[in-house]
């Protein structure tokens, strides 16, 4: 297909997946807030991590008031992050590949953001974030949901789901991290609990409960969200089905760059999963003489690489001597 | 005349850019009143260059350019023979208006609609170089031009018009040019835009040229006496008739039928051009 | 059942109001026009009588009602022209589909079809011609001064003849039928004609608002223009056959007709490329695809000449593929149209077509031309700028109605401007008689028909042989009394109906034209007939 589109609709699965997520971290916090009934101080989840995950740095330290973060996250329109940016990139990439896009899909994403630009949403953040946030997440998931339903299996539809996949990846690496690094949650003494409310934010916990025997704890939980092939938004699943798509776009089968690196990456977590944990603390185990956090700061170092390797390999359209790697 | 010739031109980029196909016009033409002994073109990046003739007769050498690179240079050499033209044909202006004249003249007798501006404020310069025959006019034309027009490089661009021209009071040999083709046209004279090299000579009498660009003149299509008419080169930035030292390299309506260089590339838009031509005289003319 | 709709819709039953008046009770044709539909004595002709009984079975809201239906349909699948309104806003507004058809008895469309062929042959003969020794031009036969100094005449291309000798795969001529019903070519269109694709929508449209007003009437099919246009491409494609990869290249979304270029690529079944996605690398033409560059054989495009090719042509050409020229020289792209067509496109070599049909084919014309007025000619510009307030006056070389000076209805003010502009530069400029537009029943405000005038665009493709879609856009001028039709200056459209011969009807030679299988007919909503296409190609017409 052209590269031009597979461009477009790689990215579109991107935004799309990256708004998806934010909106559920936000949630998460909201929840998180609750549940601490207003003590900051025992909030398990903080805007800060939040922000932090989302890779927008909050300005100087200090808690972030509630207020700041939602704008920068939600409704910020230069911020590469925010809800409200991705959804309209996100549209405006559909706009230009209408042809590949279903009706359906394109009137889902349009309402989105329609909604999303048209309604105070400010307003409607302070009184009730909790059904914005709702809002986005279930016309996300009628996109993806029309996309399984109406697309042909041809290039759109994989290279869609890899931009899905792709991101999907690298948030949940992201997350982790932050929660591990034990700036999550504003007090340290609960920073394990800042696990939990991650995995609560992306839907997660109860597949955890039937999944795994152990009582919830932080330490599983990270296990869970990293090596866990059966739940689909574990790292090693998103992993997998990145894999599949590219697999399924080259011409060339198993012989790509990013296709070589992925299947590495994939046969390396399964290595480090099937060792047993050595000395380490419960939340950061170290298998193979990696603790827990080195093998994520590794994993986020492959996806970029497979990202731009991607880039290169199929959306140059060139032919493999003439591509320019873009910084 | 025996001259030798070294074009050299040279692109400069601030970043490496690709993708840039090129076509050239510097390979002296083959007349009644020249002929090209030798001739090479040079390219570094190295490429593969491709001949062809334009509508005009002109020979054209394409190449390509592919991979990223942030120079690209052209070297041409040429050793060409020259002789004096002949007397030119003194007809009359009864056989401009024949259609057998005007057949031959073709497309050089139509103006350039895209300078219709300046034709209409030219009306006392058409006037003026209007003499008692074509011949005449054309003489006329090449002197009346530098008389209102200072030789200045600078104050005009490639794709200046005539309206340029005028509005800036001076200009480059292309400029002279284009202007004595609206002149000329409007009295019904076939007149064409001929590109090639100029040998000057240095003051000191020597061999080697002056170095130079290439230059730019005029053709005009004269009715003789008797028989056929005839192309004769005037050159309105030297005043009087193109001789032995103008070196044709081809022909068109304007420049754009014609530029030595053109070319499109994939980067930037930040190129630095610089050319120089070496002419020398050699023993053994013709 | 019609009957009771239109009364909960509250109208008075007592008093005749407008609303239940039929259809086309006030219709009268302007004197001086003939009308497509409709005779001098205000009745139906022949083969209008089954279309206008239905619609004043229809009635006027109802009609009102699926002409604000069709609006929906087409803003929502994006059927969309673009205008700019006097307010200089450019603005998407639905394509405008008059939902009354233009009906053309087959005996009328053979002659039509034939004459068209004939001058579709002949153009192309010409542009070959010019592009190679140029006889037509060393003989006299055209002054040789209206090609040389026409701007489309591009001498890139001189001395390279496309694959098959075909310069024109896609040509539309426009007709009007004049005062005294003779048809004739108003214009020649071989650049990029455009509104094709209009047409197959339109037809689509109508067979799902209006499946009745077919009832009676056997209409000859238009979906095979998409495959005729492929074979065609394939046809001009260098050397490859069956295996050429075929591409439609567009300047991009922001084209006002980008809807039909993204239509005609995904009804073909090909690629829509914009310049971005080319690349020519040693005189071959590729596009970048996810596999890396895949060579590209033939390329229907939808810009003109100037943009094609920043090397050869506009220099600052964005909308252009750097190299083209040098892949079409080489023989390994074909381009349809060529580069170069514009040459037969031009007003001016309009007038002379009828010499070249003489020339290349050695046949007299069979549709005429309007009497043309070159103003390059001191006698004819003379001529011409007496009865400036009679004629129309035309730019030789603009394209959509572009500067169309229309004398009958120019204040005192306009005239005296053109007559200066044209003083300028007189070659610049054709003058032509008024034609007089025949007119057709077009539904108005009130649901009523009222005539307006209109003209035809029939496409024609040339592969093999030149072959033309039966009917066209027939374009219509909504306001009253005008007879500029363009949709870019806010025209309409109706469907247009060839219809087939009846059995023992006397047309010429039958022609086997490929005919793909019909749409199938939706049920009309709310009358509870079902009306199948089977039913209606049995039917005869009745009555």
């Amino acid at each position: 297909m052209l590269a031009r589109i597979a461009y477009q609709v790689y990215w579109i699965g991107r935004y799309v997946a990256r708004a998806e997520f934010t909106a559920r971290m936000l949630d998460g916090v909201f929840q998180a807030s609750l549940q601490a009934q207003g003590d900051i101080s025992r909030q398990p989840l903080s805007w800060e991590a939040v922000m932090a995950v989302m890779g927008a740095e909050p300005d100087g330290s200090g808690p972030v008031p509630a207020s700041d973060a939602v704008r920068a996250l939600t409704l910020d329109p230069e911020s590469p992050a925010s809800v409200t940016a991705c959804v309209d990139r996100a549209r405006e990439g559909a706009r230009t590949v209408r042809d590949v896009v279903s009706t359906e899909m394109w009137e889902a994403l349009n309402t989105l953001f329609l909604e999303l630009n048209d309604s105070d949403l400010g307003a409607a953040l302070r009184t009730g974030p909790y059904s914005v946030y709702s809002f986005v997440r279930e016309r996300c998931a009628l996109w993806w949901g029309l996309a399984d339903e109406t697309m042909l299996r041809d290039g759109s539809y994989f290279f869609l789901g890899a931009g899905r996949h792709s991101e999907s990846a690298e948030m949940i690496v992201r997350m982790l991290r932050v929660a591990l690094s034990g700036r999550a949650g504003s007090d340290p003494a609960t920073e394990g609990n800042s696990a939990l409310a991650l995995l609560q934010a992306v839907g997660g916990l109860e597949a955890f409960r039937r999944s795994v025997p152990t009582p919830v704890g932080p330490g599983p939980v990270v296990e869970f969200l990293t090596f866990e092939t059966d739940y689909p938004h574990s790292v090693a699943a998103s992993i997998e089905s990145l894999l599949a798509a590219l697999d399924e776009v080259s011409a060339d089968g198993r012989g790509t760059a990013p296709v070589l690196r992925l299947a590495r990456l994939r046969a390396e977590l399964e290595f480090h999963r099937g060792l047993d944990t050595e000395i380490g603390d419960e939340l950061d185990p170290v298998r193979d003489g990696r603790p827990m956090t080195a093998l994520l700061e590794h994993i986020q170092r492959e996806l970029a690489v497979v990202d731009a390797e991607v880039e290169r390999r199929y959306f140059t359209g060139e032919t493999p001597q003439r591509q320019v790697v873009s910084a | 005349m025996r001259f030798e010739i070294r074009y050299a031109a040279e692109y400069r980029y601030p970043e490496p850019v690709t993708d840039s196909l090129n076509t050239v016009r510097v390979q002296p033409a083959v007349t009644s009143l020249q002929s090209l002994e030798s001739f090479e073109l040079r390219v570094e990046p190295e490429a593969r260059i491709q001949e062809r003739r334009d509508y005009f007769g002109t020979d054209v050498l394409e190449f390509e350019i592919g991979d990223p690179h942030d120079r690209l240079s052209m070297f041409a050499h040429a050793e060409v023979l020259t002789e004096e033209p002949p007397a030119p044909p003194t007809g009359s202006w009864d056989a401009v208006g024949e259609e057998r004249y005007r057949r031959l003249a073709g497309e050089f007798l139509l103006q350039d609609p895209t300078e219709m501006p300046a034709q209409n404020g030219l009306d006392d310069l058409v006037a003026g170089v209007c003499e008692s025959s074509p011949l005449e006019t054309a003489l006329r034309t090449t002197e009346a031009i530098p008389d209102r027009f200072e030789y200045q490089p600078g104050k005009t661009f490639v794709g200046s018009t005539v309206s340029d021209l005028l509005a800036a009071g001076g200009g480059v040999c292309q400029d002279f040019v284009h202007l004595g083709l609206i002149l000329l046209r409007s009295h019904g004279i076939g007149a064409r835009y001929v590109s090639g090299f100029l040998f000057a000579a240095p003051p000191d009498g020597g061999r080697d040229s002056v170095e130079v660009q290439t230059h730019a003149w005029i053709e005009a299509l004269l009715p003789p006496e008797s028989g056929e008419p005839r192309w004769v080169g005037f050159d309105p930035t030297n005043r009087g008739f193109a001789g032995e030292t103008h070196v044709k390299i081809g022909h068109g309506r304007n420049y754009q039928d014609v530029p030595p260089i053109r070319g499109v590339y994939r980067g930037p838009a930040a190129e630095h051009l610089e050319v120089a031509v070496k002419m020398r005289r050699r023993n053994g003319d013709g | 059942m019609r009957n009771m709709e239109v009364a909960r819709s509250g109208s008075s039953p007592s008093a005749v109001p407008r609303a239940l008046a039929a259809v086309s009770s006030e219709y009268e044709t302007p004197p001086g026009f003939v009308d497509e539909l409709f005779d001098e004595a205000g009745e139906p002709r022949e083969h209008a009588r089954e279309l206008v009984a239905s619609l004043d079975r229809m009635g006027r809201v109802p009609l009102l009602e699926l002409g604000r239906r069709r609006d929906r349909a087409f803003t929502q699948r994006g059927i969309t022209f673009e205008i700019t309104s006097p307010d200089r806003q450019a603005r998407d507004r639905p394509f405008p589909l008059d939902l009354v058809p233009r009906v053309v008895p087959a005996s009328e469309w053979e002659a039509i079809d034939a004459g068209l062929r004939q001058r579709i042959k002949a153009l192309n003969a010409f542009i070959g011609d010019v592009y190679g020794r140029q006889e037509i031009l060393r003989e006299g036969v055209i002054p040789w001064a209206l090609v040389l100094g026409c701007p489309s005449f591009r001498r890139a291309v001189h001395g390279v003849r496309p694959p098959g000798g075909i310069w024109c795969t896609v040509a539309g001529c426009d007709l009007v039928r004049d005062g005294d019903g003779t048809w004739r070519v108003l214009e020649d269109n071989v650049r990029t004609p455009s509104g094709v694709s209009y047409v197959l929508e339109n037809r689509l449209a109508m067979t799902r608002l209006v499946p009745e007003l077919f009832a009676g009437y056997r209409v000859q099919p238009v979906d095979g223009y998409p495959a005729l246009l492929r074979e065609a491409l394939l046809e001009v494609a260098p050397a490859l056959g069956d295996e050429a990869t075929v591409v439609v290249w567009t300047p991009g979304p922001a084209n006002s007709a980008y809807f039909e270029h993204a239509f005609l690529a995904r009804q073909m079944g090909v690629e829509l490329v914009e310049a971005g996605d080319l690349v020519v690398r040693d005189e071959v033409c590729y596009m970048r695809t996810t596999s890396g560059l895949t060579r590209v054989d033939a390329i229907y495009r939808r810009l003109d000449d100037d943009f094609v090719d920043p090397l050869e042509f506009r220099p600052d050409s964005l909308l252009g593929v750097p190299g083209l020229t040098r892949a079409i020289r080489a023989g390994s792209l074909a381009l349809a149209n060529a580069i170069g067509t514009g040459v037969a496109d031009d007003k001016a070599v309009y007038r002379y077509v009828p010499e070249m049909i003489r020339y290349y084919l050695g046949e007299e014309p069979e549709l005429a031309n309007v009497e043309t007025y070159l103003l390059r000619n001191r006698e004819e510009l003379a001529l011409a700028l007496e009865r400036i307030d009679s004629l129309v006056l035309k730019p030789t070389n603009e394209s959509g109605g572009k500067g169309v000076f229309v004398g009958p209805s120019a204040s005192d003010e306009e005239i005296a401007r053109q007559r200066e502009a044209t003083l300028r530069d007189p070659s610049r400029w054709i003058a032509q008689e008024l034609v007089h537009l025949s007119t057709a029943p077009t539904v108005t405000s009130d649901g009523s028909l009222v005539p307006r005038h209109v003209d035809l665009r029939p496409f024609a493709v040339y592969g093999s042989e030149v072959r033309i879609i039966p009917g066209g856009l027939t374009r219509v001028a909504l306001q009253e009394g005008s007879m500029i039709v363009n949709s870019s200056r806010g025209g309409g459209s109706k469907d247009t109906w060839v219809l087939r011969p009846e059995p023992g009807e006397i047309t010429r030679t039958m022609r086997a034209v490929a005919e793909p299988p019909e749409l199938p007919v939706m049920p009309a909503l709310g009358t509870g007939a079902w009306t199948s296409q089977q039913q209606q190609q049995q039917q005869g017409k009745a009555g």
